[in-house]
């Protein structure tokens, strides 16, 4: 993979951060200021660790300690009871705690938003009990006089400043990866919308699981080497509220999900923390807490996202001003193959007899439907009719609870979405799901990973998709300030990257206005003539008229009419579903 | 803080002033002051102990300084730099830091309350040479083989070795039969555990006890009852309650009196100076606390009544503990080693603190036994104390030579 010019600049920064640090623990003078400065890069670690998993995926975890305790514990118990060196500890502490993450995330990954942060929050908690129970209330590093270097017992403090600047290098350059693959990307993407994201193909039990791993691996490693700098692990140190806490407020204030927020707000918090509590701690006692409470409510005032992003913004402010409009810097747009309409193929999409209910509602009742290849299909029928929920039983998001499914001949119930997705179905939502933080032309990427092998492949498939829907100019534009055309468009594009064999379209064309309307309806009838398959919800009848060849048509989670447009409008049934029994008859008289 | 700096720039500034008029005059450095430290919570939940130790060195200093300083050093005087050992290992660690970088020249120091703290001040101490003083009474610390570590409280071990015999002893001596059953009521931090192991271990067996009530509970105790229920069907001869957190011990004691169990039909043994604090007076009130047995490393003790009166006087509190009574011994074993020395080099004060025998004067005035230190920094025979709350106030009332009132074992 190339490296792109803005992971460049990132590396140097890295760099340049590494020979700072070294060159400030040079001049400093004093051990004390040492050993502030090795905490202020080890909580840094830690908050790097928390970022990576709630930074990005937004998942808040009020229990990073878990894994910060454990790595202390670790490093603690393996040198009291077997006599092994921190250098092997540590990273035995690093696999403890993913496998933490692994064991916690596989229960809490169930739950989101509130629930899952409350639920995070016991673990360190009961591990904290657990630890008191084993009789480990007190546990001091043995001192090592004969081989002080085996067991990281310097009497240099510039060298723990080293170790402590080694694992933040190391967990920066790990969170800068993570940054910039599909790694990060799918994590924003959850963030913003998760059920886009799994809809979009990305696989988000996997990424959170991975991230929780990461995450605690690398907090573990911290906890490890803070027990050897403290020299003394206590249930309360290291499992206690405090550093959970500690994780998540330097985040928040120096900048969460993003690189260097973590390092700026350990670079200014813990050093704040220290001062106040040495030069007012005993005149007047907990007067740190208020300073560093009142510290964090004017960053929350101030900057609410952290320094971080604020400083960035003023500065992207002054730049913007003189910059170039932007411009789409993809590779070249590769033609896509314009196949001529073909004949209506086999059946690519079955189903047979698929029903859902939901307590006594029959969502779905025994409906039975056949998607030709390259057919262009709409589902109609009145409000509350089952059409989205026929949708989320084809793409995963509800398992149908009888009937079969098939695409291409193979079963679809009970997959995933992403997996859905992956076997080549694209969708769209009645309401956009974007993500709104991303420009254009990621939220179309996050699409294309499912359908491509690397990351540059999916860069080029998105371009090209952005092409398709005719949203170029505006590919570097962010989500959150697209009009409802763009939008609506962009999720075309988003679907369309991966280049699915079948498309679900739910409402595309709702709120838009008659101009806006056009666009949509050629993107869909060029989608036709590529070669896609598409099924589409809409209520805008004239529109659908002209557009589909077949329309199916569901009431009460029933399909009660199935044919060519003009036929099925015709039909009463289908006026009666829609218009009531007085309208059905009137109709069939007057045809009389 | 702000006091210390004032008085320190001043020090300071008197010394540099007087310096610069005198020295080319006479050619000879007025007295310098010495220094030592003391590390002790100054903030946080344990706010309180670490002012009561203070209180205690504040006193110290003044009578050394006003009795003409250390003569040894032609009449040095003494400074104590405080520091906050605040609410976590962590800010224990980085004020013990602090200090022997902003102090370079401390001739020893004293701290830091709670054990985990004073571990890990002691693990800077060590390093940096500097003779270091703690009534501390976990193993750990001088289990380390640390060579400038001294405790002048009895271990931990030591203290559950000793309880309950002693307990046993007082009993018999009151009631003229010894008790056969026990019960243990006892939290999981760390005191109490490593304080009850040993009796679980065999240790109940050889004092010929039989273990009717067993209940170990995480803090907070948010109800006592079915603890209480336990003591109320096992009917032990005696109760060992081993809190470590007031509102729990206040939880336990109420119960016990809302079960017709208290004013001595269960008599009650703690351990640990927290047993006798102003604020379990304040919490529970005299009446459920009467008669209620606990040793405690160091108490006030006979000999001491002038000292106990100066403290009360000048500090308010209503009675001498732990705290105010080792907040004042402590920097003054550290001031007799000085003087012992005649030098304020920490290597020459450790010498001196090693082959310490003291028996008389300001220092051994405040510790029970010898000021005597084995080659692990512990004190050599010591005896366990035993104080018990009568009448609103906890005596001491065991060793008898010691004691500022007789025991009374509560009975039906």
């Amino acid at each position: 993979m190339t490296i792109s010019q803005p992971v460049k600049h990132q590396l140097w920064a890295i760099l340049g951060f590494a020979v700072g640090v070294l060159a400030l623990s040079a001049v400093l003078r004093s051990d004390y200021f040492e050993l502030v400065l090795t905490q202020v890069l080890l909580w840094a670690v830690l908050s790097l660790a928390w970022n990576i998993l709630s930074g990005y995926s937004g998942y808040f975890s009020f229990g990073h300690a878990a894994f910060w305790g454990l790595g202390a514990y670790t490093v603690a118990l393996g040198m009291l009871h077997f006599d092994l060196s921190p250098w092997i500890t540590i990273p035995v502490g690093a696999v403890v705690g993913g496998l933490a993450g692994a064991l916690i995330g596989f229960p809490t990954f169930r739950l989101r938003g509130h629930y899952f942060a409350l639920a995070m929050l016991a673990y360190p908690l009961a591990t904290l009990y657990v630890f008191q129970w084993l009789g480990y209330q007190e546990i001091p590093l043995p001192m090592k006089r004969e081989s002080p270097i085996l067991y990281m017992q310097f009497t240099n403090p510039r060298a723990y400043v080293a170790l402590a600047l080694g694992l933040l290098v190391v967990s920066l350059l790990i969170s800068l990866r993570v940054e910039n693959s599909r790694f990060g990307m799918s994590l924003l993407a959850i963030k913003q919308n998760e059920p886009a994201a799994e809809a979009a193909g990305i696989n988000t039990w996997r990424w959170k699981m991975l991230a929780l791993m990461l995450s605690g691996a690398l907090a573990a490693a911290a906890g490890g080497l803070y027990a050897v700098v403290l020299l003394v692990v206590t249930p309360e140190a290291v499992f206690g509220m405090l550093v959970s806490a500690q994780a998540l407020i330097l985040a928040l204030f120096g900048g969460v999900g993003s690189l260097w927020g973590p390092v700026i707000g350990a670079a200014v918090l813990v050093p704040l923390a220290e001062g106040l509590n040495a030069k007012l701690g005993n005149v007047l006692p907990g007067i740190q807490g208020v300073v560093y409470g009142v510290a964090i409510i004017a960053i929350i005032l101030w900057a609410p996202e952290g320094v971080y992003w604020r400083v960035r913004d003023r500065l992207g402010k002054a730049k913007s001003a003189s910059a170039a409009p932007p411009v789409l810097a993809a590779a070249p747009i590769a033609a896509m193959p314009r196949e001529r309409r073909e004949p209506l193929g086999e059946n690519l999409l079955v189903l047979r007899d698929v029903g859902i209910a939901f307590g006594g509602l029959r969502a779905l009742d025994g409906v039975d439907l056949a998607v030709p290849e390259r057919g262009l299909y709409g589902i109609i029928g009145p409000n509350g009719a089952g059409k989205t929920t026929l949708f989320n039983v084809i793409n995963g998001f509800l398992a149908a609870q009888r009937g079969t499914i098939s695409f291409a001949g193979e079963p679809l119930v009970g997959l995933r979405p992403s997996q859905v997705c992956r076997r080549g179905i694209g969708r769209t939502f009645q309401v956009v799901r974007a993500f709104p933080r991303m420009t254009v032309l990621e939220n179309v990427i996050v699409g294309a990973f499912v359908g491509a092998a690397d990351d540059d492949t999916a860069r080029r498939m998105a371009a090209t998709a952005v092409d398709r829907v005719g949203l170029s100019a505006r590919a570097n534009a962010v989500a959150g300030r697209l009009t409802t055309r763009e939008l609506r468009l962009m999720e075309l594009a988003r679907a369309l990257a991966p280049q699915p064999r079948l498309m679900l379209l739910d409402e595309t064309l709702a709120g838009l206005g008659h101009d806006d309307l056009g666009d949509i309806l050629g993107v869909i009838r060029q989608l036709r003539a590529d070669g896609v398959t598409v099924l589409i919800i809409e209520h805008t009848m004239h529109a659908m008229v002209q557009l589909v060849d077949h329309f199916d048509v569901l009431d009460h989670g029933r399909l009660i009419a199935s044919g060519a447009p003009d036929t099925v409008v015709r039909n009463p049934e289908v006026i009666e579903a829609y218009l009531g029994k007085k309208w059905a008859q009137q109709v069939t008289e007057a045809a009389k | 803080m702000t006091n210390k700096l004032t008085r320190r720039a001043v020090t300071r500034g008197l010394a540099l002033g007087a310096g610069a008029l005198a020295m080319p005059a006479i050619g000879r450095a007025q007295p310098k002051s010495v220094k030592i430290a003391m590390i002790a919570p100054m903030s946080g939940p344990w706010a309180r102990q670490g002012q009561l130790l203070k209180m205690g060195a504040e006193m110290l200093a003044e009578d050394v300084n006003a009795a003409g300083g250390i003569k040894s050093l032609s009449g040095a005087k003494l400074e104590i730099v405080y520091a906050d050992a605040g609410d976590s290992t962590e800010k224990a660690k980085n004020a013990a830091q602090r200090l022997l970088s902003d102090e370079p020249e401390l001739a020893g120091g004293t701290g830091a309350w709670l054990s985990s703290f004073t571990l890990a001040v002691t693990e800077v101490t060590e390093r940096a040479q500097l003779p270091w003083l703690t009534l501390s009474y976990s193993d750990a610390i001088t289990n380390r083989g640390f060579k400038f570590v001294f405790q002048t409280s009895p271990t931990a071990e030591h203290q559950a070795a000793e309880t309950l015999p002693t307990a046993l002893k007082l009993a018999e001596a009151a009631t003229g039969k010894a008790p056969k059953t026990i019960g243990i009521i006892q939290d999981n931090t760390a005191s109490p555990v490593s304080f009850a192991k040993p009796l679980r271990d065999g240790g109940l067996d050889k004092l010929g006890l039989k273990l009717v009530v067993d209940e170990i509970f995480t803090p907070p105790l948010s109800d006592a009852t079915p603890l209480i229920e336990k003591v109320r069907s096992g009917k032990p001869d005696f109760l060992l309650l081993l809190t470590s957190a007031m509102p729990d011990c206040k939880l336990v004691l109420e119960k016990l009196d809302e079960f017709k169990l208290s004013h001595g039909k269960v008599p009650l043994v703690g351990n640990g100076a927290p047993f006798g604090s102003p604020e379990l007076l304040k919490t529970i009130g005299p009446e459920l606390l009467e008669g209620l047995l606990f040793s405690v490393a160091n108490w006030p003790i006979k000999g001491q009544e002038d000292f106990i009166d100066r403290f009360k006087k000048k500090t308010g509190e209503p009675f001498l503990t732990q705290d105010g009574l080792c907040g004042y011994g402590e920097p003054a074993i550290l001031v007799q080693a000085m003087e012992t020395a005649g030098s304020a080099d920490r290597l020459k004060v450790a010498d001196a603190i090693r082959a310490m025998d003291l028996t008389t004067g300001r220092a051994a005035q405040c510790f029970p036994g010898p000021i005597k230190f084995d080659e692990k920094g512990r004190r050599v025979d010591v005896p366990m104390i035993f104080a018990q709350w009568q009448k609103g106030v906890p005596l001491t009332v065991f060793p008898t030579d010691l004691a500022l009132a007789k025991p009374f074992w509560p009975s039906v």
